[in-house]
């Protein structure tokens, strides 16, 4: 493994700045007008999640990681990065993932606490990734094809995604669901570093806190089995 | 320029070896101005004139199926090979870059100076012959001028499939790359050991570490050497270009009227090296890179007042 340790983050971001957002504009061209189906389902899932419909939420969220990983990793961003189509699959492995857990409730947090922490994070994440996310690019004076949205690009549906586990799961199941949406935040991040994009640190801050979540949902799991208490 | 079919390739390139092979005695690159103003170099292993310019395609020719950005990167090739532009590097590590080579050299014809110039790497899948045969379908060519194995991945066994395309004729030369100065003590060793025709490896004014070791043990053992990242990847020639003025001794006594000029000419003027490889995605950077091989070249006393210059900065 000594050849992969002399490699540095740069070398796995083969592309200038230019035509990855060039990337994200096609897509947005390709598929405009679906962002609006797109979002509808997006509220839809978050609303569900939030009134305790966890399972239908995953079952909802499946086919968005499978039309991701097809759409824009194997049949685009594959054609600019060799490891585009593992990627893509790894997309449609998180949609089989949370089809299964919707349909068996596998991993399922019946009784989510909304006054707690993580299930606020995640709550804050859901949002941020339906609605904040694709008013950056506009924002920072980029086209709106640009905008980067839920179940059309992978940084939105990822970062969603982690939000609505957080709430929806426990337990080892809401680690194994949450694991691909994390590792696509972090290569994302740094994706946006190598680039320079100015947002960068945002989708950072996003790791940090759904990680936070994570370990917060896990620690007061643990704590209630043994009978004590949540964390404050 | 010559548009030449696919096919008359592999004549043109066998009688471009004989021709070279004759005048094949020289063990370091000797400078021969050609008619279009570009310097060329001596391949060591047989002769061959190599313009002292190349182009690198890392990010800058990855630009998928974009038919507004294939067309401007084939307009860089134009430009590439209307100065009589030689090598041409590529890899498949660098995604839709042989695809985008291959859109060109359709678009412009298989100019008779190409010198092609691919990687095999191993973690993009398949042994390095199939790699080799997807590449040159990419590219549309035969065959391949160089071809290196990337960053040094599985260099045993790469290197004996390299030698068995040499001997069957598909590939010129054969060579090894590295860049970012990593893993050099191993590069020294395969090039001290091994029977090869080309190094790559990252030089320039601010990263010279090659000047002690690599490049006297290039030119002992007749080895052609490609200057990598000759722009430290864009950051030195953007930071000079924003900041500074090229001084004016470097214009009067070493012909530098730009800083591409500056950067370019001191490479390609260290008497190891064969060629440099800039990447661009800018038609009127490619010119501005490609005047840099014109004469004059720096005298070494020039070349030591450079180096002072940018430590200076
Ligand atoms: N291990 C390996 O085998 C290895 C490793 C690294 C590199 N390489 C090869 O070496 C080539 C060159 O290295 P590189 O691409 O990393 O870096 P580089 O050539 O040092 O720098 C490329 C950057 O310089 C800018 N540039 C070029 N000409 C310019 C000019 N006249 N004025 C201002 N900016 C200019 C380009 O931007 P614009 O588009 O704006 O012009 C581009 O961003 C690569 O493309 C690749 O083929 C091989």
């Amino acid at each position: 493994m000594s050849e992969w340790s002399s490699y540095r983050l740069e070398d796995f971001i083969p592309f200038t700045a230019d035509v990855y957002y060039r990337l994200l504009e096609r897509m947005g061209e390709d598929f405009w007008p679906l962002h609006l189906l797109t979002l509808l389902l997006g509220g839809v899932i978050i609303v569900l999640v939030l009134r305790g419909r966890a399972r239908l939420a995953c079952l909802l969220l499946a086919p968005a990681w499978v039309f991701v990983g097809v759409g824009y990793f194997m049949l685009r961003y594959g054609e600019l990065n060799w490891a585009g189509q593992d990627i893509g699959w790894g997309f449609v492995l998180e949609g089989i993932m949370l089809a299964a857990v919707g349909a068996s409730g596998l991993g399922i947090d019946h009784a989510p606490r909304f006054k707690t922490l993580p299930v606020m994070l995640g709550a804050l994440l859901g949002v941020l990734g339906l609605f904040g996310l694709p008013v950056i690019a506009p924002l920072l004076g980029y086209g709106w094809f640009q905008a980067e949205t839920f179940a059309i690009h992978p940084a939105p549906t990822a970062i969603m995604t982690l939000g609505v586990v957080l709430v929806a799961l426990r337990g080892i199941g809401l680690w194994v669901a949450a694991v691909i949406p994390l590792a696509w935040i972090a290569i994302s991040g740094m994706t946006l570093l190598v680039l320079e994009a100015p947002w960068a640190p945002l989708t950072f801050t996003v790791l940090a806190a759904g990680l936070l979540g994570l370990v917060w949902k896990t620690v007061a799991g643990l704590r209630r089995l043994r009978g004590g208490g949540a964390p404050a | 320029m010559t548009t030449n079919t696919h096919a008359k390739t592999g004549r043109r390139q066998f009688l471009k070896l004989v021709s070279t092979g004759l005048a094949a005695m020289a063990m370091s690159p000797v400078l021969r101005a050609a008619p279009d103003g570009l310097l060329r170099k001596a391949i060591p292993a047989t002769g061959e004139q190599l313009p002292v310019i190349g182009l690198g395609t890392w990010q800058t020719f990855n630009v998928g199926s974009d038919p507004e950005l294939l067309d401007a990167r084939t307009e860089v090739l134009r430009a590439f090979f209307d100065h009589g532009g030689g090598l041409v590097d590529s890899s498949p590590m660098y995604g839709s870059a042989p695809d985008v080579m291959g859109y060109a050299l359709k678009k412009l014809g298989v100019p008779e100076s190409l010198f092609s110039a691919e990687k095999v790497w191993s973690p993009a899948g398949g042994s390095a012959r199939e790699q080799f045969q997807q590449l040159a379908a990419r590219w549309g060519l035969p065959e391949f001028n160089l071809l290196q194995v990337h960053n040094l991945v599985d260099w045993r066994q790469q290197l004996e499939t390299l030698r068995e395309l040499k001997a069957e004729g598909r590939i010129q030369y054969i060579g090894i790359t590295t860049s970012h100065g990593r893993r050099h003590r191993e590069f020294e060793r395969v090039m001290a050991s091994e029977d090869i025709d080309f190094a790559q490896l990252t030089y320039n004014i601010t990263h010279r570490e090659v000047e002690a070791r690599l490049l006297p043990l290039a030119r002992e053992r007749g080895i052609a050497v490609i200057a990598n990242r000759p722009y430290d990847g864009g950051r030195l020639i953007k930071g000079l270009k924003r900041s500074e003025n090229v001084p004016a001794w470097a214009r009067e006594e070493c012909g530098c009227q730009t800083w591409a000029d500056f950067l370019l000419k001191f490479i390609v003027s260290h008497p190891a090296v064969n060629c440099a490889i800039p990447a661009t995605t800018r038609v009127e950077h490619l010119n501005e890179n490609m005047r840099a091989g014109n004469k004059p070249l720096p005298s070494p006393d020039c070349r030591r007042k450079m180096i002072r210059h940018i430590e200076s900065l």
